[in-house]
């Protein structure tokens, strides 16, 4: 009773994550992700002893109990077998032909009634099984092996997968319809599946087969390539860590040998004139001149309202602090120094003082701010002051004085 | 008459460019009818350059005719010196993409990388961490990050800017492999018989007949 239970269970829990299972079987080679989402799955295909795996990190395989009985349920296993099927099949039938051509001879009536019957259902599964045949190549090459994720493995699989196709091409090429058609005497069903049915099951079968043959090589191409390109990469980071520092040796290529499609060219920049000298280019040349302009335009070409809303006017009273100018503030000092007669007879040089003030003034503008402060004083300030220019003549033009420094005294003058 | 297309696909050549159908669609499929190519070709051939494909046939590029002259020669160096100070970075990149993909396959043209699934997928496997992080110490992918999501995004934007992977899209984490990498293939497998670098099923091997 308990065992009964138990298989009551278990069916109840294929029915329940049918969906899952059967994703698992047909697009994921059997293998149940172990994922948070399947935690249900798997406890209960645990449970009841349809998984197994490995290491704990491990995908679960579905067990091979279950993956027959899938194969079954959904043809699966006969359409991977479906070549030696048809085979089988086809010799079942050629030997049905055969009966049925000696029971013709002797006229036994019920026999031929019975043969007929079994060519015509032989037949029938025949055009089922070449139909299966080929469109399990259809499902590899939509699936492209994915579901074997080791690329050895996926390129052996591949390689089997077209060995079959090929056996299947030599096998259709095989049949003998017409000798077959020519033994189906008067029966017209019989005559239509194998005159109409059957050729063209056939004919639409190898072209499928043909096709998916011929993808069957572009991707074992393909994963060769793949597999070539997996080793090197794996060899040159080998060769990185064996030899720690490697850097190919660039200088002794022998450049006579290199292939051309890795002789690239250094970039090469073509460039060229606006035609400045063909009149027909001039409107689209002025247009190009104008947007080039860098410089914006002055603001005088701004129109100027002619009125405005409001106008605002200085508070009276009110004043703006600047900030002082230490430049200014060291030569209003020197010059009140020399004004005041703080120095005596002793003179002072322009040069001299811009260097204790520590400024980082052009020594031209310190002197040329000096000179302009001395002319802005009073006139009576202005004779207590002493101004002797060092100053030589311009080599080109001996008109003009080039200043190379001001020596300053007080003047008793005033 | 001037073609654009014409124009504009010998211009990309002249500039260095690996045209693929990621990288510039239009130019490629420009260049896939024969008698563009042969337009292309004597146009080129007489500024001593030519039309070459990779051996993927998956992209285009411009090579010098005639590699006799010093000039040319160094060009061509030049192009090597790049690939062999940057290659163990290359490497290790592609490896880390193989072992986040969980693929035995390196990164194709026309293969998608999105940054969110590989931080995803870093996130996931801690060992694949210290990975990246020995990648963005190297010249090329260097960044100052010390986060998976900033060193990851400095890997692909090094990438993009060397003309190996395309953005897709807006957002700016998803590209796709150009044709780049099949001329990265070529040169590595050019390097790789060169310097007798053997493959580790060569290797395998070689122990063998030694035992």
């Amino acid at each position: 009773m308990a065992r009964a239970q138990d298989a009551h269970g278990t069916l109840r829990a294929l029915a329940k994550y049918g969906e899952a299972i059967l994703e698992a079987h047909l697009r994921n080679g059997n293998r149940v992700p172990d994922s948070d989402d399947n935690l249900g799955l798997i406890e209960t295909l645990e449970h009841h002893r349809l998984v197994w795996r490995i290491g704990e990190s491990e995908d679960l395989q579905l067990k091979k109990v279950l993956v027959q009985f899938l194969d079954h349920i959904t043809e699966s296993e006969r359409r991977r077998y479906a070549s030696a099927q048809v085979h089988i099949l086809w010799q079942q039938l050629s030997e049905l032909f055969q009966e049925y051509k000696e029971a013709k001879k002797r006229s036994a009536l019920s026999d031929i009634d019975r043969l007929e019957g079994e060519i015509k259902e032989c037949l029938a599964d025949v055009i089922e099984d070449i139909r299966n045949a080929t469109d399990a190549f259809a499902t590899y090459i939509n699936t492209g092996f994915a579901y074997i994720t080791d690329l050895n493995l996926r390129i052996r699989e591949n390689e089997r997968v077209i060995e079959r196709a090929g056996r299947l091409i030599t096998l259709f090429e095989s049949f003998r319809i017409r000798e077959l058609a020519e033994q189906a005497g008067s029966d017209a069903f019989l005559k239509r599946l194998l005159l109409r049915h059957l050729p063209a099951t056939l004919e639409s079968s190898q072209k499928n087969l043909s096709y998916a043959l011929n993808q069957l090589r572009k991707m074992l191409v393909r994963m060769r390539e793949d597999q070539r390109l997996s080793r090197m990469v794996g060899a040159f980071e080998a060769h990185f860590i064996n030899n720690r520092g490697f850097e190919p040796a660039i200088d002794h290529l022998d450049l006579r040998h290199v292939p051309e499609f890795l002789n690239t060219v250094a970039p090469f920049q073509i460039k060229g004139f606006g035609d400045i000298y063909d009149s027909s280019d001039d409107l689209e040349l002025i247009e190009i001149a104008a947007k080039a302009r860098t410089v914006p335009v002055e603001i005088e070409d701004e129109p100027i309202p002619d009125d405005v809303n409001t106008v605002n006017f200085d508070v009276a009273g009110e004043t703006e602090v600047e900030d002082d100018d230490p430049v200014e503030e060291a030569i209003e000092e020197l010059i009140k120094l020399v004004v005041d007669g703080a120095l005596g007879e002793r003179t002072i040089l322009a040069s001299e003082a811009l260097t204790s003030t520590g400024l980082g003034i052009d020594k031209a503008d310190w002197l040329q701010a000096i000179v302009s402060e001395i002319e802005s004083l009073p006139d009576g300030d202005q004779r207590h002051i002493e101004v002797v220019y060092h100053q030589i003549p311009h080599r080109v033009y001996p008109d003009n004085v080039m200043v190379s420094d001001l020596t300053l005294r007080h003047s008793n003058a005033g | 008459m001037s073609s654009p297309l014409f124009e504009r696909t010998v211009t990309a050549l002249l500039q260095e460019r690996v045209i693929c159908e990621v990288s510039d669609d239009e130019l490629y499929n420009y260049l896939l009818l024969p008698g563009n190519q042969d337009a292309v070709n004597r146009f080129l051939g007489q500024i001593n350059r030519t039309l070459r494909q990779t051996s993927a046939h998956d992209a285009f590029v411009c090579a010098y005719l005639d590699t006799s002259d010093a000039d040319t020669k160094e060009a061509i160096r030049h192009q090597f010196r790049d690939v062999a100070n940057n290659l163990e970075a290359f490497v290790q990149f592609l490896r880390l993409v193989m072992m986040l993909e969980a693929n035995d396959r390196p990164i194709l043209p026309g293969d998608k990388l999105s940054e969110g699934a590989i931080l995803d997928r870093i996130a996931a496997a801690p060992a694949l961490e210290s990975k990246l992080r020995s990648l963005a110490e190297k010249k090329v992918f260097h960044t100052k990050r010390a986060d998976s999501a900033g060193q990851i995004r400095a890997v692909l934007s090094s990438l993009e800017k060397m003309g190996y992977l395309k953005p897709v899209g807006t957002s700016g984490s998803l590209f796709r492999a150009t044709g780049r990498w099949s001329w990265l293939y070529d040169a590595m497998t050019f390097i790789q018989t060169h310097e007798g670098i053997q493959g580790s099923d060569e290797a395998d091997s070689e122990q063998m007949r030694l035992h």
